[in-house]
Parts: structure tokens; C-alpha cells; sequence
């Protein structure tokens, strides 16, 4: 005959370190991080293709015959836009699919039955598609120097610029990934919103020079704030104020945090 | 084998009641009480609402109404699933992981240390022989392995409350016969095991003791000689068609 001992829980909060009290949290952020690496080829170097593409046609080939744009050369106007374009994307994506296949395969369940916190498991989740926005951006910067010479002229603006649209973006991919119930739905936002707005929001151009109502139009595109930001940010130039367009920023990513993190801690669309 | 048990059940239901989303009543004021230490099987036909009963205990759906209690412990409190390991019905990997990071990642989910998650998980391996397998992502692994994956990763965090949603469905008869021995010695080193099965002969050879339901009600409880003295028949497959007709 065996006795059975009751079991107790081990207090998370007894743990001395950071680390042992959020070891979940690790684990998922590795699981995500390491999708990412996995699978290089899709989630790094087909972005860093492509965007390096429109730096080499639009700026190489075409930035000489087109004019300066607020006394900057084209093909140096052009870089900030375009590595805001590739990092919100991959936020996104990533963000989108990895929840998405997570759920359509059910091996999410194995992180939802775990002892992790509501807000472990959605901070865990997003982090993924930051990691993969960031490595994309430093390699299209770091490809994109010796054609092309991009100053960084506000570095504490470009890191909050940049850190605000991983939030708004990763965060946006988590929920749409929550609640997408095919991958056309996942791949409708980033298709037909995402990347119309990148290209409406002035990565190739400035807003300044359209003209009424269209110039007025572009201020309710959330990627014109984004673009602008991480442009002052690189160049020191800027459509609207840096200020309003943080603010604008950090307003939506707000909503985002908060809508992904009401979804975690009630498992709406998460759970049955 | 007899065993000893706490007076804090292992696992304890009160009135526990799943209305899903489209209306329909999956569970209804449902209590149940599973003794700490025992092997305890749940029998019912498809829909009966056992993997809805599972799916609330680990936390993968949202109940209605009651109380679950794990070892005394509130079923939301984060810490309570860690009492728990469950290995589903269908075969849920993660289809970017390798045999032994599916084991390392679950142990990192479930709050180990990485050292004895690294131990533990050679061990899991060993033990269901995957080890040859370390590196092979799941979506290539046959059948079995897979299976057998799913029951170590469950195993991995060494719960002491194991649930096995129809561990045994559409394996072969060898690797049925494997699970049971396994199953069989972590139950007699004092793991509490919650089984759900369709085969009979299973429960019977495994359960202590053995509960049918049906829509969501419970129907009896007893150990398997029981149930069968108590509806005046010989084998088991006659206790679960009387049963079953009788709740029709």
C-alpha cells in the first residue's frame, strides 16, 4: 500500500530570481523566437528581398531622374519607409500566423493548460513577430549602407518610434490571429489594410506635395504617423509633428494591448 | 493495488455546467469527486460531454457555472495546472517543434528549471522510445510515436494527476499493451490517473473505479464488479448498454 501525499503548488512569487518566476514566459518567447529562425528563409530573408528590391529600382534606377524630396535625395528618402513597410508587415504576419496555425492545430492548448499567466501567454505570443521586425530592419539597414547613406539624425525618437509600432503591430497580428477562423482572414488584413496604407502613408512620397482633399485624407491613415515617426527618427524630416505622431502611435497601441490582453484573460475566441 | 488516500480528493466537480456558444448544454450541474491515488475511468458515447469535462478542468474551456477544485486547489489559480498533465484525444504537436524540444518547450511552459527539463525529458524519451527520434519534428513521426509523444509530453512536468483522453485510440495492440504497463506503474507510484476510453476491456483492466455518463449527466460509479452486480449483468459491454438505454 502507497500513500498519497497531497500535492502543494509551488509559489511562483517564492522564486529569488526574475527568471524562475517567469520561466513560461521564456519558454513561449523561445518558441516563437525559434519559428522565426526556423524557418529563415519565409519569415527573414524573403521581406529583406523584396525590400531591398524597392530600395535598388525605386532609389538606384529611379531615385535620379526624380527630384529630392525636402532637399534629401530620393533614394535616402525612400529607406525609413520602406523598413517601417517590412517591420510592421513581419510584425504582423508572424504574429497573425503563428496564433492562427497555433489554434487551427490546437497545439496552442498545450500553452493555455499550463500555469502561465493570461498576460505570459500574450506578451510570449507577441514577441515573436518583434524579434523577426527587428532582425529584418537591421539587416535591410545594414544592406541598404553602402548604396545608399542613411543618416540616423534622432536615435531616441527612432527607438521609441520603432518600439511603438512593434507593440501596435504585434499585438494587432496576436488578436487578429485570435480571431481569424481561416488563413484567408489573417492574410485579408495585411493584404487589403496594411499594405495599401504603407503605400498611401507616404513611403515613397511626401504627403505634403498631394493635393486637397487627399493630403487631409492621409492624416486619418494611422501608417502615415508610423512612416513620418521612424522617418524624423532616421532623416530629422517629418510631414506632421513627431510629437503628435507618437502620440497617435502610442494611442493605438494602447487599444491593441488592451483588446489582446481582454482576449487572454477571458479566453474569448480562445476557448470554447 | 490498494491505495492509501488523502482526504483532499484529487480532483473535485461541483456542479459543474458548460453551455457552449450555440445553446448547446454540454454539462449540467455535474458533480464528481476523483480520491486522490485512484485509477479512474469516465465511459460514455460521443457527446456524452467527457472531453467537455477534461477541457474544464485544464483550463481549455470557459465553464458556466461551478467549481473545480485540484487538489484543493481552485482550478484557476494558475499554480493548480500545474498539478495537472493531459495528453488529448487528438494528436496536438507543434508542428515546428523536434521530439525533444516538443518535451523541453512543455517543460519551460510548466515552470522547470532547464537543467532537470533536459534530464527529464531523456528520460521521457528513453522511457517511450523516442530517443532516436530527438531530432525528428512530429509531423514526421508515424503514428505511435506520436501518441507516445503526446503521453510523455503530459508526463514531462511529473503531474500528479494525469488525465488520458482516449490514450489508446488507433494505436496497435503492442503499443496498447506498452501504454497500459506505463500507465499501470506511474499509477502504483501514486499518480492519480483520470482515463477516458471507448474500449471496455480497458477500463476494466485499468480502472479502480469506472463512472458512465451521458449528456452530461452522470449515471453510476462503482468499481467494475459493482457496476456489474448492481445492474444484474456479467460483462461490462451489458452494464454500459443497460445503462445507456435506460438514460436514452
Amino acid at each position: 500500500m502507497s500513500a498519497v501525499q497531497t500535492p502543494t503548488i509551488p509559489d511562483p512569487a517564492g522564486h529569488e530570481t526574475l527568471v524562475g518566476r517567469h520561466r513560461g514566459l521564456i519558454a513561449l518567447t523561445g518558441r516563437e523566437v525559434a519559428r522565426v529562425t526556423k524557418l529563415w528563409q519565409q519569415t527573414i530573408a524573403a521581406p529583406v528581398v523584396s525590400s531591398f528590391l524597392f530600395i535598388l529600382v525605386f532609389g538606384l534606377s529611379l531615385g535620379s531622374r526624380i527630384s529630392g524630396v525636402d532637399g534629401i535625395d530620393y533614394d535616402v528618402f525612400i529607406v525609413p519607409g520602406l523598413v517601417t513597410m517590412a517591420m510592421v508587415q513581419a510584425a504582423y504576419s508572424n504574429n497573425s500566423s503563428s496564433v492562427f496555425q497555433a489554434r487551427f492545430d490546437r497545439y496552442i492548448n498545450d500553452v493555455l493548460a499550463s500555469p502561465m499567466k493570461s498576460w505570459e501567454v500574450n506578451l510570449g505570443l507577441s514577441l515573436g513577430g518583434a524579434v523577426r521586425a527587428v532582425i529584418i530592419a537591421v539587416v535591410l539597414v545594414l544592406l541598404a549602407l553602402p548604396i545608399v547613406d542613411v543618416p540616423v539624425r534622432e536615435p531616441v525618437v527612432l527607438v521609441l518610434a520603432v518600439a511603438l509600432s512593434l507593440v501596435l503591430f504585434s499585438s494587432l497580428g496576436v488578436i487578429v490571429g485570435v480571431y481569424a477562423q481561416s488563413w484567408d482572414h489573417a492574410s485579408f488584413v495585411q493584404n487589403i489594410v496594411i499594405v495599401p496604407l504603407s503605400f498611401l502613408g507616404g513611403t515613397f512620397y511626401s504627403v505634403d506635395t498631394l493635393p486637397s482633399p487627399w493630403q487631409e485624407i492621409s492624416h486619418v491613415n494611422p501608417l502615415f504617423f508610423v512612416i513620418n515617426a521612424v522617418r524624423y527618427g532616421f532623416l530629422g524630416v517629418s510631414d506632421v509633428s513627431v510629437w503628435l505622431s507618437l502620440a497617435v502611435m502610442a494611442a493605438i497601441a494602447a487599444v491593441m494591448v488592451a483588446w489582446s490582453s481582454w482576449l487572454f484573460a477571458t479566453g474569448k475566441k480562445l476557448k470554447a | 493495488m490498494d491505495h492509501a488516500t488523502t482526504s483532499t480528493p484529487a480532483l473535485e466537480l461541483r456542479g459543474l455546467t458548460k453551455r457552449y456558444d450555440d445553446g448547446f448544454l454540454a454539462l449540467e450541474g455535474f458533480d464528481l469527486t476523483v480520491p486522490a491515488g485512484e485509477f479512474f475511468g469516465l465511459l460514455g458515447p460521443n457527446g456524452a460531454g467527457k472531453t467537455t469535462l477534461i477541457s474544464a478542468v485544464c483550463n481549455l474551456i470557459r465553464t458556466t457555472d461551478g467549481e473545480i477544485r485540484i487538489f484543493g486547489h481552485d482550478h484557476r489559480v494558475p499554480g493548480a495546472r500545474r498539478l495537472i498533465g493531459l495528453a488529448e484525444q487528438d494528436i496536438n504537436l507543434d508542428r515546428f517543434l523536434d521530439v525533444e524540444e516538443t518535451l523541453l518547450y512543455h517543460g519551460g511552459y510548466y515552470g522547470m528549471e532547464p537543467a532537470h527539463a533536459k534530464r527529464r525529458a531523456k528520460e521521457m524519451m528513453e522511457i517511450f522510445d523516442l530517443s532516436a527520434k530527438a531530432k525528428t519534428r512530429a509531423p514526421k513521426l508515424s503514428g505511435g510515436m506520436r501518441r507516445r509523444l503526446l503521453i510523455a509530453r503530459a508526463l514531462m512536468h511529473e503531474p500528479p494527476l494525469l488525465i488520458l483522453d482516449e490514450p489508446t485510440a488507433g494505436v496497435d495492440f503492442e503499443l496498447r499493451l506498452d501504454l497500459w504497463q506505463y500507465i499501470r506503474r506511474l499509477h502504483g507510484e501514486g499518480t492519480t490517473v483520470l482515463l477516458t476510453t471507448h474500449y471496455l476491456e480497458e477500463a476494466e483492466e485499468l480502472c479502480n473505479e469506472i463512472a458512465l455518463i451521458r449528456g452530461g449527466q452522470l449515471l453510476a460509479r462503482d468499481s467494475a464488479d459493482g457496476l456489474r452486480a448492481h445492474y444484474g449483468v456479467d460483462t461490462l459491454a451489458d452494464v454500459y448498454v443497460k445503462a445507456m438505454a435506460a438514460a436514452a
